[in-house]
């Protein structure tokens, strides 16, 4: 019999579990993080259930010819953003839920250059050096193989690539173990 | 956030990916009224929050940054 040593399929378990559970109407997250002008280029659905932690796109240095990785693309706030950037984005999550959400956010855009694609992040299923730019938000901390995660982005980068993501982090001194050990704070 | 790394951690990890010209722009403080605005965190975990952690550290009990870098 095999053993997660890592627990990585007892945490997939609890993100797929908590984000499957997330209803519509958490529109504050994506009022705090992102402008109304940027609001703007958003289909409600997507916004509704955006739950990013920063908006790092407002650094990502997309070219019209790029073409985009979001790594966790969730309900697709930040796909339908980069899309209005660049050549095409392929929208990576894997759970099929988020996926259909945002391709329903893509067409209602009238955006025909978002791909949507099943898969995890520790096993990126793309070609070598074959995206121009990987965005994420709030994604990577959720890994229970962060280095995996990270040298799948730089397989699949082309040389000179770039990553420009948002994510959590913690400062040295430890949460309280009652917390650490809940399942909602290895999905939030 | 229980998975989270350091920021330190974070960036030894990228650069051990192969990553260089590594930046962090932003780091924003999230405390656990920012916490509760995510359906992601239960009343049960948020209320634990309130209960165990010092005021003063519930202000900061993570920090969200925005970090860039290219593929050497």
């Amino acid at each position: 019999m095999s053993r997660d040593l890592l627990h990585t399929d007892e945490v997939k378990a609890i993100v797929r579990d908590a984000y499957g559970a997330v209803d519509a109407g958490t529109r504050a997250v994506a009022r705090k993080l992102y402008s109304p002008e940027e609001l703007a280029l958003v289909p409600d659905s997507a916004i509704d259930r955006a739950l990013g932690v920063a908006n790092h796109l407002r650094h990502a240095e997309l070219g019209p010819d790029d073409v985009v990785l979001d790594l966790g693309c969730g309900a697709g706030i930040d796909t339908i953003l980069a899309a209005r950037r660049a050549e095409r984005v392929i929208g990576l999550d894997f759970l099929p839920a988020m996926l259909e959400r945002t391709h329903a956010a893509a067409t209602e855009a009238g955006l025909s250059n978002v791909e949507t694609l099943e898969g995890e992040i520790e096993a990126i299923p793309l070609p070598d050096a074959s995206v121009d730019h990987i965005v994420s938000n709030g994604v990577i901390n959720l890994s229970a193989r962060k280095s995996r995660v990270l040298a799948e982005c730089a397989r699949v980068l082309r040389p000179g690539g770039r990553l420009t993501v948002s994510d959590l982090t913690v400062e040295d001194e430890e949460l309280p173990p009652e917390i650490l050990m809940h399942p909602a704070t290895w999905a939030g | 956030m229980a998975g989270a790394l350091t920021e330190r951690d974070f960036v030894a990890k990228l650069e051990k990916a192969g990553f260089g010209e590594i930046e962090v722009l932003e780091r924003t403080p999230m405390s656990v009224d920012d916490a509760a605005l995510y359906p992601l965190f239960t009343a049960e975990v948020l209320e634990l929050m309130r209960t165990l952690i010092a005021p003063e550290r519930q202000q900061r009990v993570a920090v969200a940054i925005v970090v860039r870098a290219r593929k050497a």
